[in-house]
Formats: C-alpha cells, structure tokens, sequence
C-alpha cells in the first residue's frame, strides 16, 4: 500500500484549473522529487494534501486513510508535516520553543512541556541550529529559518515530509550540507516530497521526479529519464527552434 | 388588501424609510474604514453632535433642520478635519487595538464634554411639519421620514457621484487600494485622510440632523448607531457607497419586522445577531470586497 | 510567554517581591481607613480584570472588547441567586463564574472564528445585545436594576477581590508555561504555521477565552454583592473592558505582572482626576487615553526594563509603530 496515494487531484480557483486530474502516489522510504515551473501547480498539491484548500475533485490517501474532509491540524497529527516557500516561524517564541511545539501535539501521549522543551534540545541537534536555541524565531537568518521549519516538521515525527523549496536561496555548499541532511532524514524511514527549482539537489536526492505543468502532471520516473523527456523539456524551454534559424552574430 | 398584508407593507414601509436613517450614518463609516483603515468608534458621537448642532440651530435661530443640514455638514465637516490630521493620523498605521482604544477615548471625550455641555436631558425636534404624513393607498408615509429617505438617496448619491466621477474620488480610492503607490504618484496621503475622515463626519452630522427629527437627543446616544454603522458596512461590504446604502435599507427591514413580531426593546439585539450572521455566512457582504478577516 | 530558562535571579527576585507585596496586602485592611481598603479594591479588581484580559488579548492575541458581558453575567447570576432563591455569596459567585464559562464557550465558538476588526467589533455587540437582553428580562429586575443584600462587613470585599487578583495574576504565570499555553502562543504567533504542526485552533482560542471570561465574571459577581445594587447600563458597560484592556495595554501585554502595574497605576490616576473633578473626570480619562496612545506607546512598562524576548515583542505588536 503505498503511503500517500492521490487520485484524480482536481483544484479549480474561480476560472483557473490549479491542478488537472493528477494521479499521484509515494510509497514508504521514498525521495520523490516535484518541479515543474513557476505556477504549475506544485504549492497548490502541497496545500490540498495537507488540507490547507480543499479538493474540487479527486481524492487522497494517506496509509489508507482519507483525508478528504479533515483539518490541518488532524492531518499533521497523522504523520503527515510540511514546510512553508516563505518559512512560517513562530516568531516572537524561541527557537528551542519552536520546535517543542510540535511534540507537544504530535498524535500519541501528550509530552510535558520540559519532555518536550528537551527533546527539541535533541531535534535541533541533528539540523545544526542548537547554538541558536536560545534566539528568538524572528532573529535568525533565512537559511536557518529554513532548517527551523525543517526541525519543525521533524518534531512531529513524520511518515512524510513535503517539503517546499527548502533549498532555495542557498550557496552550493549550503544545498550539499541540506542534502545531506534530507539524505539522514530518509534513511530514518521518513518518505519525502520535495518541491524544488534547484534541479541538482532534486536530481540528487530522488529516487523518482514528478513533473507538473500548467497543473497537469507531464512526466513520473527515475530522474534520469525524466530530463530527456521532451514533454518535460518543452515545458521548461519552449519548443526547440529549427536548425539554422538561430540569429547569427 | 388584508390587514395582515397592510400590516406587512406598512412594517416594509417604514422599515425602508428608517433604512435610510441608518444607510446615512453607515456610509461614512464605510468610507472611513475602507480608506483609512480605521475602524472609527467615535462615529457615534460624530452623529450625535450633528443631532445637537440641527437640534441648537432650530431651537435658538428657528432655522428649519432640513435647511439646516449642509450648515450641519459643513462645521462637522470643519470638525473631522483637524481631529484626522492632528490626532488620529497618529495611529493610522497602528495595529487596529491601538485605533481603536484611540476612537475610543475620543468618544469618551465627546460624549462627556457633550453631557458637561447639555446635560442627559433628552432633546427633540419638532417642526410644523412633524405630525404630517401622506396616505398612499392602505399605507401611511410620514413626512419627516420621507424626507429623510429623500435625504439618504442624496447623499448616498453625492458620494458615490463623489467617488467615482471627481479627482479627489480617484485619489481616495487609489489611497484605499494602494497607499505606497498613491504617495509615490505624488498624492498627498494625509491631506486625502483627513478629507475623507472629514467627508465621513459631515455625512454623520448629516444623519444626526436627520435624526433629530425622529428621534430623541442626549449625549449617550452615539453607541447605538455605532454599531448600526458597523452593522451597515458588514451588511454593504466594505468601502461601498451603493452596499452600505443598501445595507442600511435592508437592516431597517429586519429591524422593523423584528420589532413588530417581538416588540419595541430588541432592536441592539437584531442588529447583533445579523452581524453575527453575515459574517459567518456571507463576510463580503453584499456588494463590498471581503477584506481578510476569518480566523 | 515562557522565554525559556530564566536567569535564576530574576524569577525569584520577582517572586520575593511579589510574596512581600501580597503579606502586605493582606494586612493592610488591620490599619488602613474604608477609604484607603475601598480604593485598593477597586484596584484589584482591575487588576485582576487587566491580567484575565490579557489572557485573550495579549497571550492569545484577540482583543476582546467584551469582558464587560461577563461581568454582567456573573453580576447578575449572583445577584439573581442571592435575591431569589436565596442562595449565599459564598455559592452564588461561583455559580456566576461557572455561568461565565458556559457563555464563554458558547459565544467563543461562534466570534472566534472571526479575526481583527470583526472580532472586536463583535464582542463589542456581545455587551451592548446583553444589555438590552437584560432590560428586558424581567428576572434581572428589568431596566431598573436590582437590590442585593447587604453584607455584613465591607472588608470581606477586600478580601475577595485580592484572592481573584492573585488567581488572575497565577493564571497569567501558568498558562503560558503549559501545554495549552503554548498552543494558545503558537496560534497567535501565525495560525496557520500552528495548524500544519498538530495545533486546531478554535478549542484553544476557546480555552483562553473561557479563561478569560471566568475572571470577569467572578469580578462581576463579587462587584455586585459589593455596590449591592445592579442595572444594566452599570455592570453591562463596556467601561470595565476599555479600562482592562487600556492598563493590560499600558501595563505590558504578554507579561504575568504588567497588567497589574497598568491597573495600579491608572487606577491611581484616575482616582487623583476624580478627586480634581468627579464631573470632567470622564473627559480626562479619555483625553489620558489618548495622549497615552499617540505620546506613549511604549507604554509605561519601560520604566522596569522588562527583559526582551517575548514580552517586548508582544508590546511592540500589540502597540505598533506610528506613521
């Protein structure tokens, strides 16, 4: 049974079609990577799996379970957690506090407030922010607000993770360290989404790419197949011009 | 026609005309609050300062309170200007707590200063014309209420005739849309608040003059049609004059029916519980933007 | 808010203080005159209305501008019980307190769906509905009030209003250090980053709300056995929350004392305008308002310099920056 399955995923905003017929599915473990360009759709899949906008058609799964219908917060209760484009901390709590927030409300027995304020100690551990535990969300620095929402989704020990460029922004050095990181979380059996425009760490990282355009879904395979596909390649540089008709200098 | 429909065209009769009333004291609210963003609990007191002025004019100088109101809307006029620019200009980029705690220690000033000025005695005005209705078929149209709805179909008007057709109409709305951009585009942003705030407060006197007729004066009065401006707006939508028009019509409706089924203390209550309707069910109201305000 | 492991110091610093001030509270009625204990309760109970109000307002971020509809709740529920069936004080405040809640819960679920403006605005309503409401009850004694048995002794007042401050004020040190506490934060904070983390916000909202509401509903009942007359315009008056939400602004938002401080403070300045002129004295209030707003909003709370982190970022929200 695959983790998340999605069936003709439709979105309909007014007269805009945000997502056309997407069929979908990640299985446990894995890294599938989403891109597409600007507008194609990906944030709105995002924001309809975890229950932020409703569905116009179509359904999701989630380890067999419907999501259609349920909030937000009863979503994220069921493993499901995701990080924000445009990071959301909590801005005037500390970091340390940030990410206790979610193991206070994590499905399973509710955890005290210094079980929790510990194991966030722990959390920020493994994503490198524990010097800063201290700081207010809204000091820090946008790649480590990134990693804060990524502490964030892990406090709720997710089966899946969507996460929304996270990579955006950084220095190379920066997105090897992330897909390091990504690579850490997998191997502890957390399956990733991940929406991404930085094409060498999706590459990297996937075990399978999907690609929507125009909230259609143009392509779903290995990422080596996925680059030569010509659907996919019109989608991102238009169509190729005859030889010759290139203007000469 | 059956009494039963008599009594329910009357009922909608008299609901329209006091919906003028009420669309009149809405309509600056709107404006207020969809330009500046300020949600003004003074407006109140605003309309009950019109009262007075109307209700001083006619008693010391016999001049009548329908010639009376562009004098009315004139010095309130005057009065809203330098109350925007100088003192709540302060706070208009402020979280809305501080505006309002702002708009509210104005009305505490306003209606004290009111009630140190003319006492809590309750005032009214009666002309010669008070007492006199028109019988039209089964119905009965008071005069004052007719001239009343007259008076909220023009001012309704003037303003949306204001907004829509004039300069200073553009440069409001283009403040309201978008203020960065309005200043940048040379569009002196104070002066445009404190036009529209003052605009705002001449239609209030307007409606206190309005209201003088048919209602009784003291200084507390304000509160009340606070909150029917509100009502108005939620109803209308915010920022238009042809919504808080019809917002206030249709409030006048459902108040009037509503006291004619439960009778004459409910009308606070009826305007609550449609506020709390609307806003749950339909919060753009019924012709305005909605504005982001679901939590 | 918690900020997280305080410097030892602070806190119990703080909470010596705190501890003297109360001893001295609870003496100071053994050689104080009716004056002095009158004034000291009306203190309190400010104070506590300031530190319940901050519990929705400043902690939950949703200024309620309808505390007021529970004083007259818990007003006239104590009041009802005590005329008409009898009931001692000692009973019927907290029945008031408890009707306070069930209001609480069941208005909650409907205003605080809304935000901002609306939510005001609609709380606001919620006190001047309640008012007519019971105008026109006959039950409440109608538009002309009711008369509630004298107590025995006056200082028994005194007494109750400082056990509700220093609940108020405990409520304020601990809810935000509990797990509903940092929900509550975290809803305020951005709502929608709360949810996607296991967080559903109307419960919570609710919570502080009821939290809230109790405080003021127990101040209702407490005031009414105290002036021993009610009517609605009196108890159902939105006074009482201006005032609360004027000193918990004041006073420093998002901090357990500063609601305290801001009702000590202008409390003992209105009382000194009173005294200049019982007639203007409305006028000053509001002229202080809004002098306090446009020359102060940093409050009055800068002159301890209160630690930053949460407490400073909450007043400068709450209080924002001029044009």
């Amino acid at each position: 049974m695959p983790l998340l399955l999605g069936r003709g995923v439709t979105k309909v905003f007014s007269r805009l079609i945000a997502l056309d017929r997407i069929d979908v599915s990640i299985e446990q473990g894995e890294i599938v990577g989403l891109i597409g360009p600007n507008g194609a759709g990906k944030s709105t899949l995002v924001n309809t799996i975890t229950g932020m906008e409703p569905l116009t058609e179509g359904s999701f799964e989630f380890e067999g379970r419907a999501l259609h219908g349920l909030r937000p917060a009863a979503i994220a209760r069921l493993g499901l957690a995701r990080t924000f484009q445009i990071a959301q901390p909590l801005r005037n709590m500390t970091v340390r506090q940030n990410v206790a927030v979610p193991s206070l409300f994590r499905a399973g027995p509710a955890a005290g407030v210094a079980a929790a304020l510990r194991e966030a100690d722990a959390t920020l551990e493994a994503v490198g922010l524990a010097p800063k535990a201290d700081l207010p969300a809204r000091a820090l620095t946008t790649p480590d607000l990134r990693r804060l929402e990524l502490a964030k989704a892990l406090a709720l020990r997710p089966r899946l993770m969507l996460l929304d460029e996270v990579m955006a922004g950084l220095t190379p050095a920066e997105v090897d360290a992330e897909m390091a990181m990504l690579r850490r979380v997998s191997a502890g059996g957390v399956a990733l989404l991940v929406i991404e425009h930085v094409l060498r760490a999706v590459m990297g990282l996937s075990h399978r790419v999907i690609v929507l355009h125009h909230g259609r879904k143009i392509a779903d395979g290995p990422p080596g197949q996925v680059t030569r596909d010509p659907d996919v390649i019109r989608a991102y540089l238009g169509t190729p011009s005859p030889p010759g008709s290139a203007p000469r200098r | 026609m059956s009494v039963g429909a008599q009594i329910a065209l009357q009922n909608a009769v008299n609901g329209l005309l006091i919906g003028g009333t009420y669309a009149t004291v809405g309509v600056g609210f709107s404006l207020v609050w969809g330009t500046l963003n300020i949600v003004n609990l003074a407006h109140g007191a605003l309309v009950m300062l019109g009262a007075y002025a109307t209700y001083w004019l006619f008693t010391l100088y016999h001049l009548d309170p329908l010639l009376s109101l562009p004098l009315v809307g004139g010095a309130l006029f005057a009065f809203g200007y330098p109350l925007q620019r100088i003192v709540i200009n302060q706070v208009v980029r402020a979280p809305f707590l501080i505006t309002f705690l702002l708009t509210f220690g104005i009305e505490l000033v306003i209606t004290n200063l009111a009630l140190a000025a003319w006492t809590a005695d309750i005032r009214s005005v009666t002309t010669a014309y008070s007492g006199r209705s028109l019988a039209l078929g089964p119905v009965v149209l008071p005069a004052v209420r007719i001239a009343t709805l007259a008076i909220a179909v023009l001012v309704a008007f003037g303003l949306q005739v204001l907004m829509t057709r004039t300069r200073l109409g553009s440069a409001i709305r283009a403040t309201a849309s978008d203020q960065e951009a309005a200043r940048l585009m040379g569009i002196p942003i104070a002066h445009v608040y404190a036009l529209t705030f003052a605009i705002a407060a001449a239609s209030a006197g307007i409606a206190g003059g309005l209201i003088s007729l048919s209602f009784p004066i003291f200084p507390a009065m304000g509160a009340g049609y606070t909150l029917i401006a509100f009502v108005v707006c939620v109803l209308g939508g915010l920022g238009s004059v042809p919504g808080a028009f019809l917002g206030g019509l249709l409030l006048g409706l459902l108040q009037t029916y509503a006291a004619a089924w439960l009778g004459p203390n409910f009308d606070n209550i009826v305007a609550f519980g449609v506020l709390i309707a609307v806003l749950l069910v339909r919060p753009a109201g019924l012709l305005g933007r909605a504005a982001r305000f679901r939590g | 808010m918690a900020r997280g492991p305080q410097p030892r110091g602070a806190n119990r610093g703080a909470l010596l203080l705190a501890a003297a001030a109360l001893a001295a509270a609870l003496a100071f009625p053994t050689v104080a005159s009716t004056y002095y204990i009158r004034l000291l309760t009306g203190i309190f109970m400010f104070g506590a209305l300031a530190s319940a109000w901050n519990l929705i307002g400043g902690y939950a971020g949703y200024p309620d501008f309808g505390g007021a509809a529970f004083v007259g709740i818990g007003a006239y529920t104590t009041g009802i019980l005590m005329v008409r069936a009898h009931v001692p004080f000692a009973a019927a405040l907290p029945a008031g307190g408890l009707l306070a809640i069930v209001a609480a819960v069941a208005m909650g679920s409907v205003l605080l769906r809304l935000r901002g403006h609306y939510f005001a605005i609609a709380t606001l309503g919620f006190v001047i509905v309640l008012q007519q409401v019971a105008s026109n009850l006959d039950i409440t004694g109608g538009g002309t009030g009711m008369n509630l048995p004298v107590a025995r002794t006056f200082t028994a007042f005194y007494y109750w209003m400082l056990a509700l401050l220093v609940l108020a004020v405990t409520a304020g040190i601990v809810l935000p250090r509990s797990r509903v506490g940092y929900a509550i934060a975290a809803i305020r904070e951005n709502q929608d980053a709360a949810q996607v983390l296991g967080i559903e916000p109307l419960p919570y909202k609710i919570v502080a709300y009821a939290a809230s509401a109790v405080f003021f509903g127990l101040a209702g009942g407490i005031y009414a056995s105290w002036f021993t007359f009610i009517d609605p315009p009196t108890v159902f008056n939105v006074d009482f929350t201006i005032q609360a939400i004027v000193m918990a602004v004041f006073g420093g938002p998002g901090t357990a004392f500063g609601p305290l401080v801001g009702a000590i403070v202008l409390k003992s300045l209105d009382t000194v305008l009173t005294n200049i002129s019982v007639f203007f004295h409305d006028i000053f209030f509001g002229a202080l308002v809004v002098l306090l707003v446009i020359f102060a909003p940093r409050g009055l709370a800068e002159l301890f310099r209160a630690p930053g982190g949460i407490a400073a970022a909450i007043r400068a929200e709450v209080r924002g920056q001029r044009i």
